[in-house]
């Protein structure tokens, strides 16, 4: 068993960076195909595949459920490029988890049924008080649950089909400064607090033409997340509180859509292959915008471009099969960044990045147990074009997770 | 097996508190390139002073440019910048013998209630004229408000913001300046040498001519305050000054501010009928203000370019026909023909100032670039900046002299001009850490 132990510390001695998310998206859902370096389109697994490729979940051989949590912990830190000062974050824990059952109708039925219950996005970022980028964001809280209902066909034994319909419902919690200063020297501040409603749908095909070899094809919409009657809140001082009037708003994020290829090879009974190409929607995030329902001279509707484009991620991921009971898993994955120079924001201060994964699995006839760990690390120079803020932001992300599953 | 899943757990946690460590920065250490900041001296007027308000008090002081400078200068090895600081309990005092404004409500002549500067006593701190230089002397920040070039080697100069610093009844700004010895110096002068014209409306005091001896002439004065700073091989930084078409002082009145409702322009009209080129009309319409270069009636209505300056009182403009029935006095505005004699004054004294820099090799300040980009406005990490009055954050209450943002702003730009010239490396400062007008 050492070698296993070997194994993984290897990866960490010589992974400078593991991925995380892509923007704000977060990308952690199955713990097996998180130790895969997130790859899993075309490598049926277990019923995260509901994510991963509904046309495949029909493959997935008996019922199963699935949950499982991946704390994350992410430091991030800003050096002004003029003041050369370093501001951080102290971003609490988030818990993205992911929850998903897979039922056949009856024994050796060709349909299977899932609900899968998930948080592809969702954190929070708070930075320190009195930081270089306050009046551009002090803290933002992002939360979204998506609830997707699946079928899941198996039309020959090669071929599988299947969609799901997600309902997404979230939050949204957004703070900044406000440059108008009182007697006792302290900034104004703004808070806007929403929830948000989406739709969408996650539909894919699996083919498996030969024993070795599976094929996924998989097309999980945008889901725009729409606020229509968020609160917006202001303390200010009382000389222009008239100015700032608490009320109403409406925005939108939208969450982009996900295009991805993914292929399965299997190299001997106990080593499997996977790699998925994401292409990623991210040119829908073109514009950041607030609606105020009460607009003043000081209160504009605001419109800020995000100019997100259109990118692709690498997912490669391996895994072997020590013994009936134990596995061990490796992943790389490489994530281009939707943000283009001139937009990074201290709400994404995202870039490019090389990312790799470990994980470990343990299972018996009916339990499976799953963890998986993953870092990454973050680093961005940028002027905004908006703010005129300008530095290097660098964020440190680790996400260990851990998932639980029945199968029977 | 369980020392195994035990090796790999404690492996996860060992990984996990070494890579949670927060982002690692390599921040360059402050160079000093190749200037000796060690005793730094501040030459200027008001400005360098950090009189704002429309006083010179303790936290105005603080927040000056120049001591700003300084504390990033102890990044560099600057050494203690002494200011001849006013008492910290003290409220300030103006020029005028004026305590310094606030934002606060104040109630207009027609029972309007409105924000806008308040002085926060009747009158200023009179004790901040008495001398303090054998208790707290001798002084680096050698910035004395209304400070002219050619007031630099006034012995015994009577201007009472120096006589409370100076270091005996014959010193002069500059030989105070010069006992000190500096290794580094700044030079920011040549404003007052207009503005003091400038803000009498053109009706008093005059600009310095370009020629003229030293304590006459703007050219040999300046030259003489550089020379002597620099006999002992001092290396400095020099500015040029703004173009007052920048300030918020001279802005903030329109001078078609006049607003009419249509009978009351026709009545104007009437009663102006017999000056030619004289018409009112429902809206915005020019002030009529004070002209004596109009030879038969010394007044005459204003026309675009012209200025009204921010100390008008707005109150006889709104209740007693200043501007209309009454002219506004010559004190209060600047025409064309005087605005034009100011700037063409200052563009020549910047020729001057920067030649200086050029031809001495000293870091240079384009203070004039530095206000009219205030003027256009800019954005500064998230947070607009321009020379609107009260809100732009740049100017302070007397819409001349900068806030305590302003300031650090400015700072800012000394920072760059100084790194460029010296191969310093001294970091900005986070200018929205200084304040600017505050509200109630």
């Amino acid at each position: 068993m050492n070698y296993l132990y070997k194994l993984l510390l290897l990866v960490f001695l010589t992974a400078p960076a593991l991925h995380f998310a892509q923007g704000f998206q977060v990308n952690l859902q199955g713990q097996k195909q998180q130790g895969m370096g997130g790859a899993g389109t075309a490598y049926m697994q277990d019923a995260s595949s509901l994510f991963f490729n509904p046309g495949g979940a029909s493959f997935v051989h008996g019922n199963s459920i699935i949950a499982g949590v991946t704390p994350t912990f992410a430091r991030g830190a800003f050096m002004d490029a003029n003041t050369k000062e370093v501001s951080r974050t102290n971003s609490p824990v988030s818990t993205p988890f992911a929850a998903y059952g897979l039922f056949e109708i009856k024994d050796s039925s060709k349909l299977k049924l899932g609900l899968a219950v998930y948080t592809p996005f969702g954190s929070t970022v708070q930075w320190e008080d009195g930081w270089t980028g306050r009046f551009a964001l002090t803290r933002l809280e992002l939360r979204a649950i998506f609830i997707q209902p699946t079928v899941s066909y198996r039309i020959t034994d090669k071929l599988g089909i299947g969609a799901g319909f997600v309902y997404a419902t979230g939050k949204v919690n957004l703070q900044k400064d406000i440059p108008i200063i009182n007697a006792d020297g302290d900034y104004a501040r703004a808070e806007l607090n929403g929830k948000a409603q989406g739709f969408g749908f996650n539909a894919g095909v699996y083919f498996n033409p030969i024993e070795k070899l599976s094929i996924g094809l998989t097309y999980r919409s945008k889901v725009e997340m729409a606020v229509n009657d968020g609160d917006a809140t202001f303390t200010v001082p009382e000389s222009v509180a008239a100015n700032f009037p608490n009320g109403k708003f409406k925005s939108k994020l939208p969450l982009p859509s996900v295009t991805t290829l993914g292929f399965g090879f299997k190299a001997t009974d106990k080593l499997n292959f996977a790699l998925d190409i994401n292409y990623v929607g991210w040119k829908a995030y073109d514009t950041l915008s607030f609606d105020y329902e009460n607009n003043t001279t000081s209160l504009i509707d605001t419109k800020s471009a995000r100019m997100y484009k259109n990118t692709f991620a690498f997912r490669a991921g391996a895994q072997y099969k020590i013994d009936s009971h134990f596995a061990a898993r490796l992943g790389l994955a490489y994530g281009i960044t939707p943000v283009q120079n001139g937009y990074v924001t201290p709400e994404t201060p995202d870039a490019n990045r090389v990312n790799y994964t470990a994980g470990i699995g343990y299972e018996t006839k009916h339990l499976k147990l799953d963890a998986s760990f993953l870092f990454t690390h973050l680093k961005r120079t940028d002027t905004n074009t908006e703010t005129n803020l300008s530095g290097t932001f660098k964020t440190n992300v680790i996400a260990p997770g851990i998932s639980i599953g029945y199968k029977f | 097996m369980n020392t195994t899943l035990y090796k790999i757990i404690t492996l996860a946690i060992t990984t996990t508190v070494v890579v949670s460590c927060k982002p690692k920065f390599d921040v360059p250490d402050p160079d000093n390139g190749n200037i000796d900041v060690s005793n730094y001296v501040a030459l200027g007027s008001s400005m360098t002073a950090g009189y704002s308000n429309g006083a010179l008090y303790y936290d105005a002081q603080q927040n000056s440019y120049a001591n700003i400078l300084a504390e990033q200068f102890k990044l560099i090895g600057g050494g203690e910048f002494k200011i001849p600081n006013v008492s910290q309990s003290s409220i300030g005092m103006g020029n005028a013998n004026n305590a310094p404004s606030i934002l606060g409500n104040r109630t207009d002549c027609q029972g309007v209630v409105s924000l806008g500067p308040v002085k926060i006593a009747t009158q200023g701190d009179a004790s901040v004229f008495t001398n303090i230089y054998s208790s707290q002397g001798s002084f680096n920040s050698m910035a004395v408000p209304d400070a002219k070039v050619i007031d630099m080697e006034v012995n015994g100069y009577a201007n009472p913001f120096y006589q409370r610093m100076s270091s005996s009844a014959s010193s002069s700004i500059l030989s105070d300046a010069i006992a000190k010895n500096p290794t580094f110096f700044s030079v920011n002068l040549g404003l007052q040498d207009v503005l003091k014209y400038t803000l009498k409306g053109g009706a008093s005091d005059s600009i310095t001519p370009i020629a003229g001896t030293i304590g006459v002439g703007f050219e040999a004065s300046i030259n003489n305050v550089i020379d002597k700073l620099m006999a002992n091989g001092a290396k400095g930084v020099v500015t040029n000054i703004p173009s007052i078409k920048t300030m918020a002082y001279f802005n903030t009145i329109a001078w078609n501010a006049l607003k009419l409702d249509a009978a009351t322009a026709t009545n104007l009209s009437n009663f102006y009928a017999n000056l030619d080129s004289t018409k009112f009309y429902e809206g915005d319409n020019g002030f009529i203000i004070m002209d004596s270069n109009n030879p038969f009636l010394g007044f005459r209505q204003a026309v675009a370019g012209e200025y009204i300056l921010l100390n008008v009182p707005l109150d006889s403009v709104k209740c007693h026909k200043w501007g209309s029935l009454i002219p506004i006095p010559d004190r209060y505005s600047l025409t064309l023909s005087e605005i034009n004699a100011i700037e063409t004054a200052i563009t020549n004294y910047n020729n001057i100032l920067r030649n200086i820099a050029s031809s001495k090799g000293l870091a240079f300040v384009d203070v004039n670039a530095f206000f009219s980009k205030v003027k256009s406005g800019f954005i500064y990490n998230g947070v607009t900046v321009n020379a609107a009055f009260v809100s732009g954050g740049a100017y302070s209450l007397d819409g001349l002299n900068l806030t305590a943002r302003g300031n650090a702003l400015l700072a800012n730009e000394f920072i760059k001009a100084i790194n460029s010239t010296y191969q310093s490396s001294i970091p900005e400062v986070d200018a929205m850490k200084y304040p600017a007008v505050t509200f109630p």
